[in-house]
């Protein structure tokens, strides 16, 4: 057997076999063709190591077997934008939900640090299948798009509309970029100013807070544990100093700004009167208008775990947004150097 | 090959690889088999590598912008490709549109 035969013989190998004997026998017609007006032009039969020569420029049987074979893609140009994008957004989703998801079940179970350590371990697998899925259903509609012409040019169809109707939704789009008038700068502090003499007055109207309620707080056996008189003083000093900066913000006009230290220094800020409530003597914060009511105890203690357990979901929830704000400023700070470096 | 060279061949291929098909059709109003028809075309300042001609006849068959028969010539068996009438009305589209991106590009130069 000729080192051209062995040649087409390895390349056959990597055929797909229902079309194998067609493409050899049509590589053998050419390349002997080839062959032939090299050995014209030299006007002798080419030795064995000229023919091996020529093979090795043709390529590897691999690669030259390769071209024979359709282009395949796990998922292709035309859906790719989409895959992505859709990737983000369920990987991003099954983050936050997996998060939440977990930070209830350990703080419902009364489970340690250790448990929080394996849940942060379990992530990256749960993001792994969560990418895997979304792959997968991507790579089935790639498959059946080409036996499916019509219904793939309906979605391509619906892709298009929606795109235009993002883009040119004139109310949606100002509304989004429109700055910050004057007048809502003003309108801003005036509510400011309210909102905080609406707290001033709460402790002394209750009703102001909680309505026609206010009657079943009168009647009810408990009441609230000085913690939280800190904790509402906390939350008008927040408020008080918001004020303050929308205040000095309009008298230097700067009310139109993009305001990002100051949504960080409250984002921050926000989680002291968090930490007031958690960091509360015994845990309590609901007490017994009468101390000696051993019949509402029991109870008591209850109502008081799962207020504790509702306060450090709501902890956990305030951390998780500061992370995710600290993370979108970062991205942020990031796109606006390359973009002054451009 | 540097960074710059190789975002230039990358380029290159791009620009070359619908060129080849226009190229090929073109060239099949008359009658060719593989080898004759790779060395008419590098003839003509058109040189594919046979790696490149070959899938490519191929799959244009399979697009029905070909046909193709088996024949003897010079005691051997060859597969002979011609433009088939699908394939000419394409074919005439698209030099109509190589035509107008040649005429803006040299308006633009």
């Amino acid at each position: 057997m000729g080192m051209l035969d062995r040649y087409l013989q390895a390349v056959r190998r990597h055929l797909p076999w229902l079309r194998q004997d067609d493409i050899i026998a049509e590589l053998r017609a050419n390349l002997m063709a080839q062959l032939d007006d090299k050995e014209a032009e030299l006007g002798r039969k080419m030795s064995d190591g000229e023919i091996e020569a020529w093979l090795k420029e043709l390529g590897s049987p691999l690669q030259v077997a390769a071209r024979y074979r359709p282009q395949q893609y796990l998922i292709g140009p035309g859906i790719f934008p989409i895959y992505r994008f859709v990737l983000r957004l369920a990987m991003t989703w099954c983050a936050v939900i997996y998060a939440i998801a977990r930070t209830v079940e350990i703080i419902a179970n009364g489970r340690g640090p250790e448990a929080a350590v394996g849940a942060v371990a379990q992530l990256p697998w749960v993001l792994f299948i969560n990418a895997a899925v979304v792959t997968l259903i991507f790579a089935i509609i790639e498959r059946s798009g080409p036996k499916l012409p019509e219904k793939w040019a309906q979605g391509a169809a619906m892709g298009n509309d929606w795109q235009h109707a993002a883009l040119f939704n004139d109310a949606q789009f100002a509304g989004r970029k429109k700055p910050k008038t004057y007048a809502q700068a003003v309108a801003e502090v005036i509510f400011g100013w309210i909102l905080l003499v609406w707290l001033l007055l709460v402790p002394h109207y209750p009703y102001l807070l909680m309505g026609p309620g206010v009657v079943i707080l009168k009647v009810a056996p408990y009441k609230l544990a000085p913690v939280w008189w800190t904790f509402y003083w906390c939350i008008v000093a927040l408020n008080a100093l918001e004020l303050t900066w929308r205040i000095f913000d309009l008298l230097r006009d700067r009310w139109q700004g993009p305001h990002r230290t100051r949504n960080l220094v409250k984002q921050v800020l926000g989680l002291v009167p968090m930490v007031v409530v958690l960091a509360a003597p015994g845990r309590v914060l609901i007490q017994l208008k009468n101390p000696a009511d051993t019949a509402h105890a029991a109870t008591l203690a209850q109502i008081d775990q799962w207020a504790y357990r509702g306060c450090e979901v709501i902890a956990v929830i305030v951390i998780l947004q500061l992370v995710w704000m600290v993370g979108r400023m970062s991205i942020e700070a990031h796109r606006r150097r390359l973009a002054a470096v451009r | 090959m540097t960074l710059a060279e190789n975002l230039f061949e990358n380029l290159r291929l791009e620009l070359r690889r619908g060129c080849l098909t226009l190229a090929v059709l073109a060239q099949l109003r008359q009658e060719h088999y593989g080898y004759t028809l790779r060395k008419a075309l590098a003839a003509r300042g058109m040189k594919i590598d046979e790696n490149t001609l070959y899938p490519l006849l191929r799959r244009l068959e399979a697009q029905g912008l070909l046909t193709s028969e088996w024949r003897e010539e010079d005691k051997r068996n060859k597969r002979f490709y011609r433009l088939s009438s699908d394939g000419e009305v394409i074919f005439s589209r698209l030099l109509k549109e190589w035509s107008d991106i040649n005429t803006a590009i040299t308006n633009l130069l």
